[in-house]
């Protein structure tokens, strides 16, 4: 069960379109940004989705001071194709940030990724 | 005449505040001291320790800045007639990071700075002197802005704290609102409300804070371990960033008299709303609008400087409103300096105590959040206001139609920006009917 935790300005939206998606081996939770930092690195949680405006402050500011620009990615205002969401999964990426008006386009796109790395 | 409301008339002092401050905001972001996008922020860091290049950070710059440019801040500044910071400080964090010297910075900085002042004047010229005024049509906005926008508490209450205390917030807006229009007429009616919303939102937060930690204490030994370990990397990286930050306090200094001077001039509007309160000459609104946008965006603001060790070009943007009250520019100065000493200085304790109130930090996240719907729906609103008194029935269905079209073709333009974006395509659309014989201007 990979365990993702959401954080940023639209934490809800992004956890309940994952969760409406209804994936086996995903288990999505709404979180903050500093919590999510915390449980990426002692491991008490796989992945992290954030959105705000740009996609990159809210969402992703402290996880990429904590975890290192190498464990996160941004998609901006941009939509990912599945293939490469699974490139940067396979690259080592945990935490992602996307814009706030992209959420119904990005969101199910990675949750999706993950949980087909999972099966 | 309503032109004189609009009109973008820079005087040459103005002209010339614009163009240095501009200069000067490339520099600071051309030595990562700070930026305006929160976005690119946490990417100074690993710039600034030397593992990510000029050329890789400008790419990851402009790819978050570029959509707010010319979907944002160009539209937002077109319709308003008034200056803000996308418009002027997204380019200039690019160029500034983007510059190989040190001295380059601040000329193509001053460059973007001059482009901007004399293309929104000439092109706001020209539009006035239009048969179908799309500028004066766009002043219908700030009605819906201003009454929407006093919701915002209510909404960020319900967000986070449920249905019932959102509703009572809801209900003592309310009350207050007509209170205000039957008691105070001459005050803006919803100055009372908001301030009442804003108050129970964080007496909620620190309330909820207060009573966690004292459910927590007990067992505090356990969990004064387990945080003390996760919360070490974090206080050394977030006591860095704020020591890097204190070593630069005069250039900051600078920086905030030249933000307060600018907001002085009442020729920039600081926040989405603002632009149109300060267009229309409403300052006390327009002070107490970006007042309550500043405690949204505090907590984000004082978070990503402490992860990364760069700072906010506009600071907290507590120096907006105190710019828009001021009396003078001299004052602005200042006020603006001192504004920014006292934040730079205060930076790290702020962190400790946002640490300390998760629930406050993550109010401000509900309020951002829904500030962006109260405005979301009052600019669709007050753009289709003015697309009405622009051009009736057939305004409503070119600048709506527009709207329709970004939003299906997946926003290239943001969404805020779309509906304004598409009063003034509209506007041009209407005029060339005109010109063509087929339409006929709707008289006021």
């Amino acid at each position: 069960m990979a365990q993702i935790l959401t954080g940023g300005v639209g934490k809800i939206e992004v956890a309940e379109a994952v969760e409406r998606l209804g994936l086996d081996g995903v288990d999505v939770t709404v979180s903050s940004d500093l919590d999510a930092a915390t449980r990426l690195r002692t491991g008490t949680a796989d992945y992290y989705l954030g959105a705000c405006h740009t996609g990159a402050g809210a969402s992703l500011g402290l996880l990429v001071g904590l975890l290192g620009q190498g464990a996160c990615h941004t998609f901006g205002r941009g939509t990912p194709t599945a293939d490469e969401v699974d490139a940067l999964l396979v690259d080592g990426k945990k935490a992602f940030g996307f814009a706030l008006d992209r959420i119904e386009a990005v969101a199910p796109v990675v949750a999706r990724a993950i949980a087909g790395r999972g099966a | 005449m309503s032109a004189a409301g609009t009109g973008l008339d820079f005087t040459l002092p103005q002209q010339l505040t614009v163009i240095a401050l501009c200069a000067l905001t490339a520099f600071v972001s051309h030595l990562a001291l700070a930026v305006f996008n929160d976005g690119v922020r946490p990417f100074l860091l690993d710039f600034v320790r030397g593992r990510s290049t000029r050329g890789a950070t400008a790419a990851v710059s402009f790819g978050l800045s570029a959509g707010f440019v010319f979907g944002l801040g160009a539209p937002m500044a077109l319709a308003s007639g008034v200056l803000n910071p996308w418009l002027l400080f997204l380019p200039t964090d690019v160029l500034g990071i983007l510059a190989p010297r040190k001295w380059l910075a601040p000329l193509l900085g001053a460059a973007w700075g001059a482009v901007v002042v004399f293309g929104l004047k000439g092109a706001n010229r020209l539009a006035h002197e239009l048969p179908v005024d799309f500028l004066t049509a766009l002043q219908e906005m700030s009605t819906p802005i201003l009454y929407l926008f006093t919701l915002f508490p209510v909404l960020a209450v319900t967000k986070q704290f449920g249905r019932v205390r959102g509703g009572v917030v809801g209900v003592v807006e309310l009350a207050l609102v007509v209170l205000t229009l039957k008691l105070w007429p001459t005050v803006f009616a919803g100055a009372v409300a908001m301030a009442v919303g804003v108050l129970m939102l964080i007496g909620f937060a620190v309330a909820r804070d207060v009573g966690q930690r004292r459910a927590a204490a007990p067992v505090s030994d356990t969990a004064g371990t387990g945080s003390g370990d996760d919360a070490d990397p974090m206080a050394s990286l977030f006591g860095a960033s704020a020591a890097r930050l204190r070593r630069h306090l005069p250039l900051f200094m600078v920086l905030g008299a030249g933000i307060c001077v600018l907001a002085q001039l009442k020729i920039f509007g600081g926040g989405e709303a603002t632009s149109f309160l300060v267009a229309k000459g409403q300052y006390a609104e327009a002070a107490q609008v970006d007042l309550y946008r500043m405690l949204g965006f505090l907590p984000l603001i004082a978070t990503t400087a402490l992860a990364s060790g760069a700072y906010g070009i506009v600071g907290f943007t507590l120096a907006y409103p105190v710019g828009y009250l001021l009396p003078n520019p001299y004052l602005a100065a200042l006020a603006g300096a001192a504004v920014f000493a006292v934040e730079v200085l205060a930076l790290s304790w702020i962190g400790k105590g946002l640490g300390r109130l998760p629930s406050v930090r993550d109010s401000s996240e509900h309020l951002r959040a829904a500030i962006g719907e109260a405005l979301g729906l009052a600019i669709l609103f007050g753009s289709l206001m003015a697309a009405n008194a622009m051009g009736g029935g057939l305004g409503i269905l070119v600048c709506g139609g527009l709207y329709l079209l970004n939003e299906a073709m997946g926003r290239p333009v943001v969404r805020m920006a779309a509906a304004p974006a598409a009063v003034l395509v509209g506007g041009v659309v209407l005029n060339v009917l005109y010109w063509l014989d087929l339409f006929t201007p709707v008289k006021a």
